[in-house]
């Protein structure tokens, strides 16, 4: 099973606990807070694995179309690359907006 | 909004943990939603290129904002509506 599995970089959260959550957050006691990073790097894990699953559906589902070979074509296999790659980069960026507005949403909850 | 003030009984740490967790577990798929949903809009479907062009980086951006800000427009209407039909706050 571990042969399906891409080794696990850490992923790069692009949102800490107490970057969103400072109502939460305040007032937990050390032993809290350990016990929550605990909990988050196992979420993050199964957050892990539930984007490589997206991304292989995504990229399976928009290059792969001819099927009268067992074999990937190179024109299927260079479908894949590209469209790993953008994805990628799309993660990125979007994640960079996510955190912007999230933090300007979470500001101006916090002023009314 | 706090939820722990005077004379209430203190929140557990079962409790506490279990509100964190909750927040990040709504912010973590609105993440993920919003990233379908933009390369659903904004990306192109056949990957001629590996890399994103300046138009479609430009939508991704837009497509960011306009999800936080249709979010938050949904999420006022249905306090207004629901509010009115007898719901929960």
């Amino acid at each position: 099973m571990s042969r399906l599995l891409p080794k696990l970089i850490r992923p790069t959260v692009s949102y800490r606990p107490s970057a969103i959550t400072p109502l939460s957050t305040s007032g937990l006691t050390a032993a809290e807070s350990r016990e929550l990073e605990q909990r988050l790097q196992k979420r993050q894990v199964k957050e892990f694995m539930t984007v490589f699953g997206n991304l292989v559906d995504n990229c399976f589902a928009a290059c792969v179309d001819d099927f009268t070979s067992r074999a990937l074509s190179g024109r299927e296999t260079g479908c894949l690359s590209r469209c790993v790659t953008k994805s990628m980069a799309t993660q990125t960026r979007l994640g960079e907006r996510f955190a912007e507005l999230n933090a300007a949403m979470t500001a101006e909850m916090q002023k009314r | 909004m706090s939820l722990f003030g005077f004379g209430r009984p203190q929140p557990t740490s079962a409790e506490k943990i279990a509100a964190v967790e909750n927040e990040l577990r709504v912010v973590a798929e609105m993440h993920s939603r919003m990233i379908k949903l933009c390369t659903l809009k904004c990306v192109d479907k056949t990957y001629r290129e590996g890399e994103l062009s300046k138009g479609e980086s430009v939508c991704l951006d837009r497509c960011a904002a306009k999800f936080f800000e249709a979010h938050q427009t949904i999420s006022e209407q249905l306090q207004r509506e629901g509010a009115a039909r007898g719901f929960g706050a």
